[in-house]
This record gives structure tokens, sequence and C-alpha cells, in this order.
């Protein structure tokens, strides 16, 4: 029995008493195996159904194959495994944001059979969200499961997230990069290390199944530096895409849902629209790994207005998709789009310019890529190391890095908050550690409360009163009603001092008519944002907390900073 | 009277029920409840290591426009004020999340399942993973409303028993309501169980509060349950001593669920006592 329990709690085992980071490397190489096994499944899951149903391809009914994918994906997640909930990766921020990574355990697979339904059946979306946040999900219930903390479990669900993306992109450095940039949004070495083995794991159980393949393989590019030049063009058609696919996918979303229908009959009309265009434009449908191969290699023959068709095209079918309520990510799409974007601008070059030995349309293919993955998650890193890694180009970095930048910085102008964190922004719901909307979500009111405070009555008279500030170190005194014991107002000290030493009032006045009736108070459900927003706006310095018409205790901002300060350290502290 | 019992409310005649058990609850022990009228059949609640998604019965949106109205009127008829949980964080916009800094929650036997399985020895699986994650004991209520004048603890040794004995000491302590407690004698004697209470150095509380403690003898726990009062609150731990105890209530706790129809006090093994 003692063996057993003991299986429970790995962090009170001796070896990981001398340093729990050997704890989380030795927790990471499971979580990163687990995640990536997820990936490999959803991919076999994504290669059979396209082999099921590519031969039915010439039919006119085609169009309603996504239709079908999408109201199942939907009646999947809403019926039966009942999640009730997005795309995968806002989820999986807000959770590492406010709950310390806790995510259910239907998470670690409901999305990854939802959005096989979605993309096996022809729907413009990814595989990549649904791996990240079943991986971070395996991560979570993993450190559930072990009773491991908070900063711990968040390193696991970010190990979660990097395992599936290195799994599933067969590219470790863009996994790790992914899950500190985006999903946990801290630079720090007890997140690093973990993350780093979970890609790795993730990484070679990919390798082993699947085997070592560089996604989209190219030929060398001779680079020159009117090629570099035009990267700043691309960098900023690719924003223009990025803008649109981000305010599309918004509008859709909003515009599904004031649709009086059920869910699945929305997600059924966004495939089955999805369907109708890839009757006339095939290049739509599904993850669509074939068109950035045949733009990266050169393969795609097709002049400017119909590869501009293609982009545009590919935009709104992905927002068609996931607006309509798809499941599935953007990574793949941003992928198609960038590729596409790449190659209408580089038609529109040698259009304009047929005499400038411009690099080959792939390179231009390549770099659209990662313009749009940077543009679409304000997460350079991750566009320019995920494009290196996929395509093995290390020759293109320099103009990587130029389009990544500023593609994310233009971006970043026009759309503050990248697609995965607009909601959440919005909401006040991207708590990342050490800022100030963090630390203060970590707090709350109950545990700021100081009780120590010594309640009057309305009808005391002054010099009663008087006897009671001699004993008391506090300025603050509530009044409360004799009868009921209700909260009826405040006294500040410095708020009667005229009475206070006019020793004729003494035994004239009342509490009741000096107090103060008209004061803001505190619920101990009130998040300390609102409650700081109030005492600033009001100059107040201490407010008093009441729960049902009665007063509890003060709340001030002496005390407030204190608490702040120990949490703040706590947060940006190396130590887990 | 800061502390707070979350409530969510079903409005029907079941719901009724539960919410005046709530309601009773709260008076003697001096509590304010706080009432969840769910707009939706799913939320979250975050514990501090477990994420629970509660899918209600259908039944919990029935007549959403008189539900408000509804536990107003039944709040107000029991002299307390009305208050209300309204979800201030989303994990998704259909997927409210509902804080769990509550003192007590209060629920029937089962909020996810249809109504009709409600029955003695049922207890539903959300219901479980609650009890199993909350820092806080909760109250399962007694199919209709019935008012509760002593207090009865089952206690067995475990830690969990011990806790449950503060949390009845507690209770006793604050609504003055007397308190027995009830100990099943397997193969250990009462000596063993005087001494285990004398090395928690919990004597002077058990001698105050304790009106009499029942030392049952009958082999089994169910021949035992009769001496309980029927109109006991039953205060007991959810988890014994046995190896699966952090997956699986005990034994003698799903016996006592089982046999008895009075109102239980669950204490799960995340709740720490004072008394």
């Amino acid at each position: 029995m003692r063996i057993f329990q003991s299986w429970r709690y790995p962090a009170n085992w001796t070896i990981f008493r001398l340093d729990d980071r050997l704890l989380l490397i030795l927790v990471a190489i499971i979580v990163g195996n687990c995640s990536g096994l997820a990936s490999v499944i959803l991919n076999r899951a994504l290669m059979a159904m396209f082999n099921w149903f590519h031969h039915l391809h010439h039919y006119w009914w085609i169009f309603v194959l996504p239709a079908i994918g999408a109201a199942l994906s939907s009646l999947f997640l809403e019926k039966i495994v009942k999640e009730g909930a997005g795309h995968g990766v806002p989820e999986v921020i807000y959770s590492v944001s406010r709950y310390g990574g806790l995510l259910r355990f239907r998470s670690s697979f409901s999305r990854i059979i939802s959005s096989a339904l979605t993309i096996g059946s022809g729907g413009s979306a990814g595989p990549e969200a649904p791996v990240v946040i079943s991986g971070a999900a395996i991560g979570s219930n993993i450190a559930k499961y072990l009773s491991l903390n908070d900063r711990q479990r968040v390193t696991l669900v970010g190990c979660g997230a990097a395992g599936a993306i290195s799994s599933i992109f067969n590219a470790p450095i863009a996994g790790m990069v992914f899950a500190i940039e985006v999903i946990i949004g801290e630079w720090k070495s007890v997140h690093i290390v973990p993350i780093a083995i979970a890609s790795v794991a993730g990484t070679e159980i990919s390798r082993i199944l699947q085997g070592n393949q560089i996604p989209f393989s190219h030929r060398l590019f001779n680079i020159s530096q009117m090629d570099i030049f035009a990267c700043v063009g691309l960098a900023v058609l690719t924003a223009a895409a990025s803008i649109l696919l981000t305010r599309l996918l918004r509008s859709m979303d909003k515009t599904a849902k004031k649709l009086p229908a059920p869910l699945w009959i929305r997600a059924a009309i966004g495939g089955c629209s999805v369907g109708l265009i890839g009757l006339f434009l095939p290049e739509v449908l599904g993850k669509g790994y074939h068109v950035v191969q045949a733009t990266i290699e050169g393969n795609f023959s097709q002049g400017l207005a119909i590869v501009g068709l293609a982009t545009i095209a590919k935009i709104v079918a992905t927002a068609l998709t996931l607006g309509w309520g798809g499941s599935g990510g953007i990574f793949a799409p941003c992928l198609v789009i960038g590729s596409l974007a790449g190659l209408t601008y580089h038609h529109g070059l040698a259009l304009l310019w047929p005499s400038v030995p411009w690099v080959n349309q792939g390179c231009f293919a390549l770099l659209g890529m990662a313009g749009l993955i940077s543009g679409m998650l304000q997460a350079p890193l991750t566009g320019i190391f995920l494009i290196v890694e996929i395509t093995g180009g290390y020759e293109v970095i320099l103009p990587l890095i130029i389009v990544s930048a500023i593609t994310t910085s233009l971006c970043h102008y026009i759309e503050p908050a990248a697609y995965y964190m607009k909601e959440l922004v919005e909401y006040g719901h991207l708590l990342r550690p050490g800022t100030d909307a963090r630390v203060l979500s970590d707090l709350n009111v109950s545990e700021l409360i100081e009780k120590d405070c010594i309640a009057v009555t309305q009808n005391m008279l002054l010099r009663d009163f008087i006897n009671i500030v001699k004993k008391s170190h506090r300025n603050y005194f509530p009044v409360e009603d004799e009868e009921t014991g209700h909260f009826m107002g405040i006294i500040h000290l410095d708020d009667i001092r005229q009475y206070l030493f006019n020793p004729v009032m003494y035994d004239t006045v009342f509490l009741s008519q000096i107090m103060n009736t008209r004061v803001e108070v505190v619920y101990p459900d009130d998040d300390l944002s609102d409650v700081i927003r109030k005492m600033d706006a009001n100059r107040l310095f201490s407010m008093p907390v009441v729960v049902n018409n009665r007063f509890i205790g003060l709340i001030s901002k002496g005390n407030l900073l204190d608490q702040y300060r120990k949490e703040l350290m706590v947060q940006t502290s190396q130590s887990i | 009277m800061n502390h707070q019992l979350l409530h969510i409310f079903r409005n029907s005649p079941l719901g009724r029920e539960t919410l005046l058990q709530s309601m009773y609850f709260s008076k003697q022990v001096k509590i304010s409840p706080v009432i969840y009228i769910p707009k939706s059949t799913k939320f979250l609640m975050y514990f501090e290591n477990d994420v629970v998604q509660i899918d209600l019965d259908n039944s919990y949106l029935m007549s959403s426009d008189t539900a408000l109205e509804h536990a107003t009127e039944i709040l107000e008829r029991a002299g307390i004020e009305p208050r209300f949980l309204e979800p201030k964080h989303y994990t998704a916009s259909t997927l409210p999340d509902i804080h769990t800094n509550f003192d007590y929650m209060s629920c029937p036997r089962s909020i996810s399942d249809l109504s009709s399985k409600i029955g003695l020895g049922y207890i539903g699986a959300r219901v479980r993973r609650i009890v199993k994650s909350a820092q806080f004991p909760v109250l399962i209520t007694s199919p209709v409303y019935k008012e509760w004048e002593s207090i009865a603890v089952f206690f067995g040794g475990s830690v969990n028993a011990f806790n449950a004995l503060k949390v009845g000491f507690r209770l006793c302590r604050i609504s003055g309501i007397p308190l027995d407690v009830f100990t099943l004698l397997e193969n250990k004697s009462q000596e063993s169980y005087e001494k285990l209470i004398k090395d928690e150095n919990l004597e002077t509380e058990m001698s105050r509060y304790v009106n009499t403690w029942h030392f049952l003898r009958n082999k089994t726990i169910e021949e035992n349950l009769y001496d309980v009062p029927h109109n006991a609150l039953v205060v007991l731990g959810a988890y014994g001593h046995h190896l699966l105890k952090t997956f699986v209530f005990g034994s003698k706790m799903e016996k006592i669920q089982s046999t008895i129809s009075n109102n239980l006090l669950i204490v799960g093994p995340n709740y720490t006592a004072a008394i």
C-alpha cells in the first residue's frame, strides 16, 4: 500500500527532493511521448480519411462531404464529449493564465477525433491546434495525477504542447519555441529544459513511427540583395493576408452565432460552402500540404490571377470552416495561404520587373509561410524556426527574419492581439506571469481582509467613541446598527478631527451625525483590479468589506501592497 | 456570517426541496447562501488540483424565466437576503467558470443525471468528483425537505473521520444543536478509539460538544444505522483507510448513504477542518 501511495506523490521521492527539476524532466519525457503519439494518431487518421475519400472527388455531390464532416465533428464535441469550447489553443492559454494549467481530461482526445472528422472530410483547417490542446491536456492530467503544484503543471502543459507540435511537424525547436513564446509566455530555464526534453521526445516518437522526413523539402535558393529588399513588400502582403484572415474568422464566427440554428447545422453550412469552393478550387480543401509542397518546389504552374484567387479562396474557406463551427487549427491554413501569397507576390514582381533575376518562386512561398505564421500568432520566433525546420532551408534565414519581424510588427500595429489571444485580451484573461493583472488575479479579497477593526454603533456618544479610539491603532471604525448588526457607515478619523478636538461636542454629538454613510464597499467576490480602480477613483486608502449587509473587515492599500510584493516575488522567482 | 454555501438552483419541485434544505442548513450554522441559477447546462469548477465539468441535468434550465423569482421567494420567506452568483469568467463562450471559494456546497445526490435516478445508494459521478476535489464539505440533501434537530458524526478513526468530527464540533458550537458520535466497533476495542481521540488532543472538545458517543456493536453497519435519529444531520468522511482511498468512496460511506435518507454532510480528502 505504501508503495502504491508513494507513486502518487513522486515529488516526495528522495531523488526529486534533491532537485525537483529532475522530476519535471522525467515527467516531460512521458508527456512528450504521449503528446507525440497523439499527433501521430491524428496524422494517421487524416491520411486514412484522405485515402478513403480521395476516389470520390470526381463526383459532383462531393461538396457535401465537408458539411457532413463538420456537422459530425460539431455533434461529437457538443453532444458526446460535451466540450462546449472553441479551437483549443486559446483555452490552453486561458487555463495557463488563470488556473495553473488545469485542463479537462476529455480535452486530451476530443479535438483529435473532431478535427479528424472536419479536416479529413475536406474542411479547410489544420491539425496543429487540436494536437496542441490534446498534448497540453495530457500534460495537465499527468501533473494532476502526480499531485504536482501549479508551476510544475504549467510547465507540463507547455511540454505537452511542445511535444505535439514537434511531433506533427518533425520540428523540435519550433515546438519548444511555440510552447514558450505562445503558450507559457515566460522564458525561464525552469520551463525551457523540460520543454526542450519533451520536444525531443515528441519528435522521436514521430520519427520512429512515421520516419524522419522533412515535411516540405526543396532545392537550394540563391538569394540576392534585390530579393532581400523585395521581402519588405512580401511582409506587407502577408500582414494584409493575416489581418484579413483574422477579421474574416471573427466576422464569420459572429455571423454564425446570429443564426438561430443548432451548432451542427451551422458547421454543416460552413462545410458545405467550403465544399462548393472546393469544386472549383480543390486547393482549398483539407490541410493543403500538397499545395505547399507544389509551391515550394516551383510546380504550382498557375498564373498570377489564379494564384491570387486561390489565396483569397483559402482565406475564405478557412474562415468558413473554423468560423462556422468546424474543428481544427490555423497553422496549416496559414502555411497554405502564406505559400500562395508568396507565389502571388513572386508572380507580381516578375510581371512588373521581368528583367530582374528574382530568386525561385519557391523561396517566396516559403517566406510567405513564415510571414503568415508570424502575423497570425504574432510570434516571430515560432514562424522563423518552424519554416527553417519544416523546409530545411537555413539559407533563407535572413529574409525569413525580415519577413517575420515586419509582418509581426505590422499586424501588432493594426491588430494588437494575436488571433489566439484576441478574445483573451478583450476579456482581460491573458495574464502572463509577473504582470500586474496576473499578480492581482492570484490574490483575492478574502485573503486581504483585516479583521482587527473595532465596530461602533450609531447611537454611541462621541465621548465613548474617543475612549475606543484611544485603545485602537486604526483610523477607520465601522458603524453598525445596534439591533440588526447591519453596516451603516464608517468613521474615518481624518474626517472628524474638528469634533475630536472640541470637548463641547463630546456629549452632544452621536456617531450617526458624523459617520460617512455614502461609503463605497467591497464584496468578497470582487476582483481586486476592480477594488483598486474604486480606491484610485475615490482616492481611498481603505474600504470596508461587507457581506449580507454585515461588516466583516477592511481592505487597505498598505496590506494589498505587501501581499502584491510577496506574490510578485513568487511569480518572478526561478524556483518551482 | 461571512461563510458561504454554494447552491445550484434547479427550478423544479425537487430543486425547491433542495433549496429549502440549503436555507435551513444556512440558518442553523449561520452562513450565507449564494445561489447560482445556471443559464447553460455546462459549467466548470476549478479546484486546487482538478477541474470538474458539471453537465447539468436539463431540468436545471426548466422555466428559466421564473427561476429567479422562485429562488428569491424561497430565500425571502426564509428571511435570507438573496445573493446570486453571476459567473465572471468563461473558459469558452458557453462554458462559465464557477469559483470554488466557498465553505460549503449543497446539492442533491445527482446533478448530471435524470432526477428519476436519485435514490438511496446512488450518488452521481459529478457529485463524487466534487466531494473528492473540493476544499469544502458537501451537503447532500434528502429528497424532501427535512429539518434536523441533532448532528450525528460517524467516526472511524481515519484522517477524514477526524475532519468530519471537527466539522461536527464546529456545527455544534455555532448552532447549539446536540451532537452525537457513532463508531462501529469492528475488530477494535472502544479504548482504541478513545486513545485515537486522546492522541489527537480532542478530549476537551469531545467532552464539551458531544452528547453521547455511541459504540455500535452489531455485526454489520446496516444493522446499526437504525440507532441514528431520523432527524439528524449525518456528518461523515468520504474516504476511509483502504488502498484506493483517494479513488473511490469508503465502503462504510457507501453503506451509510445506501441505507439512510438523512441529510448528509460529506467531508472529502482535500478539506482541512478547523473547529
